[in-house]
């Protein structure tokens, strides 16, 4: 059985769609989206006097085989990115390790993503 | 120590947690999602519906889109995994696409932050 990842990626909420157009042409079908709200290392925004520390956000959950995993980064970051140079707030993606994967349907241990 | 994540069904969310609770697993957490699976989805449509077009709006409804679902974390040790995997597939199988997916992934540690117990300990 080929290891499997889960990919979970923190973007922004106006690029979620575009991501999940990109992950559906790459291949990737199967994508879990959360509604989240959370700051990253600028510590949230500052508009005058007031800071924004609860942003909003859309996390998006895959889970790939182990060799996917850079593909299916790659075209996160390629699509949630700001256009030119990619600015504060364009989210993060983590890589966790899965030990199993089931399928309820059909009530089996996956063997492939 | 392993984190059990599980997306079904919303309306397969009461039946699961009775199944949990008289499985012996009292502590768990429940978010709404939105997800698909293996089907295709065209996001002008998607895009167009959420803005409000009729016409994308009356083509909903053709192929699987986002769908809602529940997304169940549950964190258990070791030796509770196969019966906990086993009580969520027997609770939420209809044999149909769509009855959603579980996943095992390892934890490092637990903490149980009113009395900092660790781990195994933890999860008592």
């Amino acid at each position: 059985m080929p290891p499997f990842v889960m990919v979970q990626a923190i973007v922004r909420p106006e690029k979620v769609y575009g991501v999940m157009k990109a992950l559906l042409d790459a291949g990737f079908p199967a994508v879990t989206k959360v509604d989240v709200f959370g700051r990253g290392k600028q510590r949230g925004l500052k508009v005058g006097e007031i800071t924004y520390d609860e942003l909003p956000k859309e996390q998006l959950i895959v889970v790939v085989s182990d060799e996917d995993a850079p593909l299916v980064v790659d075209t996160i970051v390629a699509s949630a990115r700001t256009e030119g140079k990619g600015a504060f707030g364009d989210g993060k993606i983590f890589v966790l390790p899965v030990d199993e994967s089931y399928t309820i349907s059909s009530g089996t241990k996956d063997e492939e993503a | 120590m392993k984190q059990v994540v599980a997306i079904i069904r919303s309306q397969a969310i009461n039946r699961t947690r009775e199944a949990l609770v008289s499985a012996g697993v009292s502590g768990f957490t429940v978010r709404k999602v939105l997800g698909r699976g293996k089907g295709n989805v065209d996001f002008r449509v998607l895009h167009g519906a959420e803005e409000g077009a009729i016409e994308a709006i009356a083509q909903l409804g053709d192929g699987p889109m986002l769908v809602p679902k529940r997304l169940l974390t549950v964190v258990v040790p070791e030796e509770r995994l196969a019966a906990v995997v086993q009580t969520i597939i027997d609770a939420n199988r209809t044999n149909t696409a769509g009855d959603g997916k579980i996943f095992v992934l390892p934890v490092k540690e637990a903490i149980r932050i009113r009395t900092s117990e660790r781990d195994a300990k933890a999860l008592e």
